[in-house]
């Protein structure tokens, strides 16, 4: 540790913004990396801190704040510039070329080496350097035969090769298994004790408390705290992550929960590379109660929305919406059975961003009457229900002509908000309905599912905002790596408890 | 953590950014810009070879409009590129990269020689009504094969659609010089077909019902693509299949159907160019009508009734080329460069139109 305390500041960062548009993805940001440390940034998807990563990288160009790289003033134009102050990173996906050798796709990105004499020291190189951090690699081996490990490895040599002195990682272990992440973090911790600094981002606690020496924390991108590794533990890390900060209180009487509604039964499903994304799931939604599933993102949420709505593959369970079997049916099936969705991305699994308004307030009911009749659609009662639907959700809207493109993405999900409760629903379904939104469209969010609730709807709201949870679900299931950890009532549970079993701690609950 | 430094000189520089929204002025600016284009590199060839432009455009002008027979014989043309081009504008709708309709126009001849030399004694209005389906089935089979393959399992649809159009190319060829051969005829073509083979003749001139039954289509593709919950369904896989699976449209049937659609149009295009104006099938019975039918639907922005236009305007160009030919020495082939340039304009434009300039503010 003192060896940290010592060494010199190599990059500074300072006030650094960000926009993209109205969205601020990084707010004053200040940071600092020394010598041969290796400093996480920490947080959900979307809380800025791969945006950040970019600024450093010249990827993105900031819009306000300085930094420096060894003292000096630097101002990046591209990626091309960052190599020349020694700065690389790896991104979450490689930029190999799979058709060429290991050797090759290094020497193509590493300036000034002649090709052909560059091969052959370059493959010596390469043999000296993974013997040297222990990796098993042949220089003259195709990219596409190397299992994803050593392909990472090659990126790493690129960085090495190109004399990088600050290395970022952007989510290096997402496609790795258990035991080549052991392998990158000897690689990460042996490149440090040669100077480099590493700047590892990720948003898996188990992997920020064994690799790093230092953490900083993103949150909605805002830096939310800076801490050393030694002095902190998983749950303050959690709590830092996801946040405590001062929300709107929804206003909210208290209700006897009615019928069931939804049941799921031991429901298990896996991933495309075979990993089980879910693990014997039991959950019950009822009516006039919103069932809120907390977790840090990508322990199986959206498996689990997916599942239900018939798009993520079924391996063992059962569904049951009232009181119908709707395991493996069809998506169009299980929505028409009174089943209102809610993505967790609005853009992409939400709207057809290039149709009107109108278009998109009938996406999913196009061959139901009123708005088919024949073999025709009935313009005039798509735009009418438009009409009602802009009114009463307050979708500002030029009309319902206007391409949904122009939309506010607050109005977005209005729209989504007015699609999906408008139809004749007994539950619904949102997954992180109010990420990226601003406080007054949470507001209005957060309202809506409590009327819905009111009104004898079961609701499920998966989130990954413990505030949004405590201030809207009546009881609380969370989930991590796919499997159900506990279940309580809100107001027979703490912060503490629910943050615990985010980070997957069982023992020790208060 | 709050002090943000208001005193620094604000400059502004011009910037490339994305747009998400089109507008259909600047669309329709890109495509007037790709013809000029296309014109232009044309001239330039032209002058290059020695011949006056303003001249041999004028010959080619008045090949395609000049008299009344002109006229017609441009309207002639441009209606199987018509076919073509509905076949495109429905595949492209649904992002769905259909290449293949140089093949399933084949596909579609094929379907109308096999019919009319199999059934030639049915009476005409028994008989044409048979051609139409069987082209367009030829067709909407040919295109099947690829919308299966890319529906079920992934393959991308350009590679097997252009493939495709090589093996049909072949198969007839084949067919062509082995059973279907006119025996009076030391060229690969089949016999003339019987009288009742052919598509009833309109205003008692060369014109045939092809023309009614393409503008009929015009009619038929738009009401498909808008006026249908299937053309929604077609139109939103093209926009959004992510937003489509997550709202219950089967993206796997839908992507099938779009290219059994578009394989039929493209099928019927070449039954047309058989039954209205060949009676026979002849090993270049397409000249190249699949492919300039891409054009046709681009340079029509994806919409049937733009495509009418873009259609005659290939077909005039085509058309006209032979008196350009005749006048002025410049050989037919520099249509197929034009169309090339407005071609490479087009995508250009196509891409370009996707951004925009803006002034943005930038500290220093």
């Amino acid at each position: 540790m003192s060896a940290i305390q010592d060494s010199s500041v190599v990059l500074e960062v300072s006030n650094l913004n960000k926009c993209f548009g109205n969205f601020v993805a990084n707010d004053q940001i200040n940071f600092n990396l020394t010598a041969g440390e290796i400093h996480c940034l920490l947080g959900e998807n979307g809380a800025g801190k791969s945006t950040f990563a970019k600024c450093l990288y010249g990827a993105y160009h900031q819009d306000t704040g300085t930094v420096k790289v060894n003292g000096f003033d630097v101002k990046f134009n591209s990626p091309r510039d960052a190599i020349h102050h020694g700065i690389g990173m790896v991104h979450q996906h490689f930029v190999l070329v799979p058709t060429m050798t290991v050797v090759e796709n290094i020497v193509v990105g590493v300036e000034k080496s002649g090709i052909s004499t560059g091969i052959k020291d370059a493959a010596k190189k390469v043999v000296a350097l993974s013997e040297k951090f222990g990796v098993e690699l042949d220089p003259h081996a195709l990219v596409a035969n190397l299992a994803v490990g050593q392909q990472q490895w090659v990126e790493i040599l690129k960085a090495l090769f190109s004399g990088v002195e600050i290395l970022i990682l952007d989510e290096p272990t997402a496609a790795l298994t258990p035991q080549e992440s052991e392998q990158l973090f000897s690689i990460i911790k042996k490149m440090t004790m040669d100077g480099t600094s590493v700047i590892f981002i990720t948003h898996k606690l188990n992997e920020v408390m064994q690799v790093s020496d230092r953490i900083t924390i993103f949150r909605k991108g805002k830096k939310v705290g800076s801490v050393k590794t030694s002095t902190t533990n998983k749950i303050e890390l959690a709590t830092l992550m996801v946040g405590r900060g001062v929300h709107f209180e929804v206003e909210k009487e208290t209700l006897e929960p009615g019928t069931l509604v939804m049941e799921i039964r031991d429901l298990s499903a896996s991933s495309k590379d075979k990993r089980e994304s879910l693990k014997s799931i039991n959950l019950s939604i009822y009516q006039n109660e919103i069932l809120g599933i907390a977790g840090v993102g990508g322990n199986g949420q959206s498996e689990l929305f997916d599942a239900i709505i018939g798009i993520h593959p079924i391996s063992g369970g059962n569904i049951y919406l009232n009181g119908d079997e709707i395991t493996r049916l069809k998506t169009a099936k299980i929505l028409g059975k009174g089943l209102a969705s809610i993505p967790s991305d609005r853009m992409t699994q939400g709207l057809l961003l290039e149709f009107t308004v109108a278009e998109n307030l009938i996406l999913g009911s196009q061959w139901v009457s009123p708005f088919k009749s024949g073999i025709l659609l009935k313009e005039k009662e798509i735009i009418k229900n438009a009409e009602n639907l802009i009114k009463e959700y307050e979708i500002a809207t030029s009309g319902p002509e206007q391409v949904a493109a122009r939309l506010s993405g607050g109005n977005l999900q209005k729209l989504i908000l007015a699609r999906e409760l408008s139809r004749d629903i007994t539950c619904v379904m949102a997954n992180c309905p109010t990420r990226g939104l601003d406080v007054g469209a949470i507001e209005y969010v957060h309202q809506r599912l409590v009327e819905l609730r009111d009104q004898g709807i079961g609701v499920m709201l998966i989130s990954e905002d413990l505030d949004e949870i405590f201030n809207v679900a009546d009881r609380i299931a969370v989930i991590y790596q796919g499997k159900i950890m506990g279940e309580f009532k809100t107001n027979q549970t703490s912060r503490e408890q629910i943050g615990l079993l985010m980070a997957g701690v069982t023992e020790g609950i208060k | 953590m709050t002090s943000m430094n208001n005193e620094q000189v604000i400059k502004t520089k011009l910037k490339i950014v994305k747009q998400e929204i089109r507008n259909p002025w600047i669309d329709l600016l890109a495509v007037l810009v790709a013809l000029v284009a296309g014109l232009l590199v044309g001239a330039v060839v032209i002058v290059s070879s020695g011949t006056d432009a303003t001249e041999a455009y004028g010959a080619l002008y008045e090949g395609a409009f000049g008299t009344p027979k002109a006229v017609m014989q441009t309207i002639l043309q441009a209606t199987p590129l018509l076919f073509t081009g509905l076949a495109a504008v429905v595949a492209f709708r649904g992002k769905i990269w259909n290449i293949g309709g140089e093949g399933q126009f084949l596909a579609g001849a094929m379907m109308t020689t096999w019919v009319s030399i199999k059934l030639a004694n049915l009476p005409q209005p028994i008989l044409v009504p048979i051609i139409i389906l069987a082209a367009m089935t030829g067709g909407a089979v040919w295109a099947g094969i690829a919308g299966y393959l890319r529906a079920k399992f992934r393959v991308n649809e350009i590679i097997v659609t252009v493939m495709l159009n090589y093996i049909i190319e072949f198969i007839m060829s084949y067919i062509l010089q082995n059973h279907w051969t006119d025996p009076k005829s030391s060229y690969p073509q089949s016999i003339s077909f019987a009288p009742t083979t052919y598509f009833p003749s309109l205003f008692d001139s060369k014109l045939h019902i092809g023309l009614i039954l393409v503008l009929v289509m015009v009619l038929l593709v738009y009401l498909l693509l808008w006026k249908t919950p299937i053309g929604y369904e077609i139109r939103a896989i093209g926009v959004n299949p992510v937003a489509a699976k997550f709202k219950g449209i089967n993206v796997t049937r839908t992507i099938l159907l779009t290219m059994l659609v578009s394989g039929a149009l493209a099928g019927l295009g070449g039954g047309t160019e058989i039954a209205g104006v060949h009676h026979r099938l002849r090993l270049d019975i397409s000249a190249g009508y699949g492919f300039t039918g891409i054009l046709v639907a681009m340079m029509g922005q994806l919409n049937p009734f733009g495509a009418i236009v873009a259609a005659v305007f290939f077909g005039a160009l085509i058309n006209g080329s032979y008196l350009m030919q005749i006048k002025s020495q410049v050989p037919v082939a520099l249509v197929h460069s034009i169309q090339g340039v407005i071609l490479f304009f087009l995508v250009i434009a196509f891409v370009v139109r996707q951004y925009r300039i803006r002034k943005v503010q930038i500290d220093e």
